[in-house]
């Protein structure tokens, strides 16, 4: 028997002519992208083909098990063996090469496998992979009978040789599947986020005299909140919810708890049924240490009131336009699936005056911590609410979700954020985004026919204010084809009249009130296409004027009942 | 950093922050607990949901059999966040001096 230690480097000078050659050619094969198993089987193969042997196997070490674990070796199944146990175990202990002339006439030897693989095994070597820089066992490599005669002293210089290429061979392989592995999981949380952004609202229901808007900003892939904001028969739909953690877990059961609330309501469940009872159902779900905090609450339009039931999510600002301020509300019953609710508790309303807002926000928001370790706060959200009471339901939200990020000042996002505003236009006033698109238009007309209905503007004027808002609005989406951004359009009523404010963000200048007058009374087949929108705008309204700041066109026209429409 | 253990009274006496890479620690200590425990909360400096989380299992399984979690000597912020949470419901919270 011989015993060499790994450590004695051996010199290129004593490998024969024929194993240098033999050597490089496996080289540059094991240098190939192979997948583990592949590249098991190749320095297998290697091995086979530099030391003339018969047969051949690889065992990889596990660090966390202290095994050798033979994935793949021809002709025999996947093995595990402890550490120390067998050559194998032997040389990755004692990290020597073991050179066995005489199988049978060693303990060490397992003769089992040549019963199950009915072979013989005549000699064999046995020889460690270890990472010389590392210090670090890769695995083992044994290679059985050599074609002719036994293994020599020769050959054991061939395979240290071997191995120092079969470690880099399999390191390389092993990062790159940890790698792949890796983004494996990173695209399994990617099409999480996908399904769990897909159950959120991708458009916000029109409402007359309101403003709604959501937004959702996870920490990491997934996250724990969900909200919702949808027309349903019961009224609008409002939804802000957390459940416990961040991650996949707590993102499904939110999706859960939202999905449960829709169907709830859909087949006709009032609001105080629908909290109890998936409030229960969540508590036969969901592991005991797991609860969601919910508001579910219905908005109705019409006596403008918010019904709402609150399991242990606070705190609720109901900013009061006519006192500038912030009520706080707690909540009024614990998270959802913390314990069973028997019976339905109360809701509790609130009453929606005009400019009044409802902001729900996840404790993402208000915990959020910067620097110094200071958090947030609701005094800062109460304070921005107010800022930000002339500004649409989106801006808000926006606005303070700028404002989070800017007191953060670097400091990491440690929980989802969550905001929900629903905004109760002044009597006077609406103000909404619509998409850049022809698609807006019906949308656009709803808007203006119940702003009007509304403030009881008088309703033939409707028609050239619609059409003279259609006519600008297609002007933007026509013209200012580089922008993406959404045009907003702001409607506000004085006296008998109204003023209409398209604003076109992030665009060049484009003003086209500037249009050259249209000589209408040629005759048709003298005139030359475009221009006649702008002309008939001018004749429509009694003002229109162009500014242009800060990359916004803004177009501002003014309609009085007393002006007689062409329409 | 969190410090859980038994005080001289048999109280839970807890300290310092019982957030989510805290909680394990935080259970273990309560699962050991029966009957009506009391936790003193002097020390105690935040929580978070993944506590909440412990502290909800914790009374479930003592209703369960009869008796209950008690917090007594919680500081004001952490009220707040009791409350805001609803679980000034399910928890009997004792405020602190």
């Amino acid at each position: 028997m011989y015993i060499g230690a790994v450590s004695a480097e051996p010199s290129i000078h004593m490998l024969p002519t024929k194993g240098v050659e033999a050597i490089l050619k496996v080289t540059s094969k094991l240098a190939a992208p192979f997948d583990l198993y592949t590249m098991l089987h190749e320095v297998v193969e290697a091995a086979k083909y530099v030391l003339d042997a018969e047969s051949g196997s690889v065992w990889l070490y596990q660090s966390d098990t202290d095994e050798l674990v033979m994935e793949v070796a021809e002709n025999i199944p996947p093995v595990r063996l402890p550490m120390g146990k067998g050559l194998v175990g032997s040389a990755a202990a004692t990290r020597q090469i073991i050179n066995v002339p005489d199988c049978y006439a060693d303990p060490r030897f397992n003769q089992d496998i040549d019963l199950q693989t009915k072979t013989k095994t005549r000699c064999m070597l046995t020889l460690p992979l270890v990472d010389p820089d590392k210090d670090m066992l890769v695995g083992v490599m044994q290679v059985l009978n050599k074609r002719q005669g036994v293994f020599v002293d020769e050959d054991i210089v061939l395979a240290h040789a071997l191995s120092a290429q079969c470690v880099v061979a399999l390191q390389r392989v092993q990062m790159v599947e940890a790698r792949l592995e890796a983004e494996r999981m990173r695209n399994e949380l990617t099409m999480a986020r996908d399904v769990q952004f897909s159950t959120l609202p991708s458009f916000f229901p029109q409402v007359d005299g309101y403003d709604v808007f959501g937004l959702f900003k996870p920490e990491g892939l997934a996250g724990g909140d969900t909200f919702d904001l949808v027309a349903i028969d019961q009224g609008i739909f409002i939804l802000m919810g957390d459940a416990t953690g961040h991650g996949i877990a707590p993102a499904l059961s939110a999706t859960q708890m939202q999905s449960m609330l829709r169907v709830a309501f859909r087949l006709g469940a009032d609001l105080d049924d629908a909290f109890r009872h998936v409030n229960n159902q969540l508590l036969e779900d969901l592991p005991d240490d797991m609860f969601v905090t919910a508001f579910v609450g219905l908005l109705n339009e019409k006596s403008h009131t918010v019904r709402f039931h609150s399991g242990g999510q606070g705190p609720i600002l109901h900013y009061r336009a006519s006192s500038d301020d912030c009520e706080i509300h707690p909540p009024t019953s614990f998270p959802l699936a913390a314990l069973p609710l028997d019976t339905s508790r109360p809701s509790k309303t609130l009453d929606m005056q005009p400019g009044d807002i409802l902001a729900v926000l996840s404790d993402g928001t208000f915990e959020f911590r910067n620097r110094e370790g200071e958090e947030f706060g609701i005094d800062r959200v109460a304070a921005l609410i107010g800022q930000h009471r002339e500004r649409s339901a989106e801006d808000m939200a926006t606005a303070i979700l700028a404002e989070v990020e800017r007191f953060a000042n670097g400091a990491p996002q440690e929980d989802d954020i969550t905001i929900v505003i629903v905004k109760r236009e002044q009597d006077h006033r609406a103000g909404r985004k619509f998409e850049r698109s022809y698609k807006s238009l019906q949308p656009i007309f709803d808007f203006t026919a119940g702003f009007f209905k509304r403030t009881n503007l008088d309703p033939p004027m409707n028609i050239p204010v619609d059409f003279v808002i259609e006519e600008l609005f297609t002007n933007m989406v026509k013209y200012s084809t580089e922008s993406q951004a959404d045009i907003r359009i702001d409607l506000r009523r004085d006296g008998d009249g109204i003023h209409v404010t398209l604003t076109d963000y992030d665009v060049e200048p484009f003003d086209p009130t500037v249009a050259p007058e249209v000589a209408v009374d040629l005759p048709a087949e003298q005139r030359v296409p475009g221009g006649l929108g702008i002309h008939l705008v001018r004749k429509l309204v009694d003002s229109v004027e162009y500014e242009y700041a800060d990359r916004c066109s803004i177009l501002k026209f003014t309609k009085k009942p007393s002006g007689e429409t062409a329409v | 950093m969190l410090d859980i253990q038994i005080g001289e009274g048999g109280e839970v006496v807890i300290s310092g922050r019982l957030d989510a890479s805290q909680c394990a620690q935080a259970q273990t200590l309560l699962d050991t607990q029966g009957g009506v425990v009391t936790m003193d909360c002097a020390g105690l400096e935040y929580i978070s949901s993944a506590g909440l989380g412990v502290l909800l299992k914790t009374q479930k399984r003592l209703m369960g059999a009869g008796g209950k979690l008690r917090l007594v000597k919680v500081n004001s912020h952490l009220q707040d966040i009791f409350r805001y949470s609803g679980f000034d419901q399910i928890l009997e919270i004792e405020a602190g001096s």
